[in-house]
């Protein structure tokens, strides 16, 4: 079975849980074993959006998890960037996990957005999908869905 | 035994922060002016036993007739501080030698 690694940024956005549900979820239907690699608030937000476990199964602290990438252990790497730390952890993590990656970049203020876009894209060659989202997560969704999609063709 | 970052930063006293709360580049920038020796690494590198979180090349501050290091130290809910803290020369050794310019 392929193997998904997403990682969560700081879970201050409202977007971010739903979303990393809502990513899980089309992985797995996908075909993909899910881990998610996040900080213990956004991983508590998550245990309790999910209490049963029907959609993340793998739950694992982002410094642990951190120190111990190496290059194919996962085939795909997700992450939620909406931050300047986010953007340094997703390209930490690209870099020492050298696999397939998808940047879901998302802010609310149009110029650190298109910032976190050139960040990743110039330091990257991953799959880059991005929108002006906080509390809406509708238009990521669409394009989460398009990505993933477009990674079974 | 070998020197771990984390503790250090949580059980001692013994450092400085030059920035703290900040972006990685505006991180990058800082390190570059205060250091006059600098070394660069790869993002994910092994330095006192962390992992270098930051954009390629991540600069290091090294002061070797201080025995000091400055480098970003990066956490998901609080951007990148830089740090200067004390270390033996062997870890000075060891950052030069998984240096990439």
């Amino acid at each position: 079975m392929k193997k998904a690694l997403i990682l969560l940024g700081c879970p201050e956005s409202p977007s971010q849980t739903p979303l990393a549900l809502y990513t899980t979820y089309a992985l797995k239907k996908a075909g993909y074993e899910v881990t998610i690699a996040s900080t213990p608030s956004a991983s508590k937000l998550l245990e309790v959006s999910d209490p049963e476990q029907f959609y993340v199964n793998n739950r694992t602290d982002i410094e642990s998890c951190l120190d111990n990438l190496e290059e194919n252990i996962y085939d795909l790497l997700v992450g939620f960037v909406h931050k300047d730390a986010a953007v340094s952890y997703f390209v930490t993590f690209y870099h020492l996990l050298n696999t397939k990656s998808l940047a879901i970049v998302f802010e609310k203020d149009a110029d650190l957005l298109e910032k976190f876009v050139n960040d990743v894209q110039e330091n990257t060659d991953a799959n880059i999908i991005s929108a002006r989202a906080y509390h809406n997560p509708t238009p990521l969704r669409v394009k989460i869905d398009q990505a993933i999609k477009e990674l079974e063709e | 035994m070998s020197f771990c970052l984390e503790l250090h930063l949580q059980q001692t006293q013994d450092y400085e922060i030059l920035l703290s709360k900040a972006g990685f580049k505006d991180a990058k920038k800082m390190i570059e002016t205060h250091s006059s020796n600098i070394v660069y690494v790869k993002p994910g590198a092994k330095i006192l036993g962390s992992r270098i979180i930051g954009l390629p090349p991540i600069p290091i501050g090294i002061d070797e007739s201080g025995n000091t290091i400055t480098l970003p130290y990066t956490k998901p809910c609080h951007g990148t501080a830089v740090v200067k803290l004390p270390v033996e020369k062997e870890e000075i050794d060891k950052v030069k030698a998984i240096a990439i310019k």
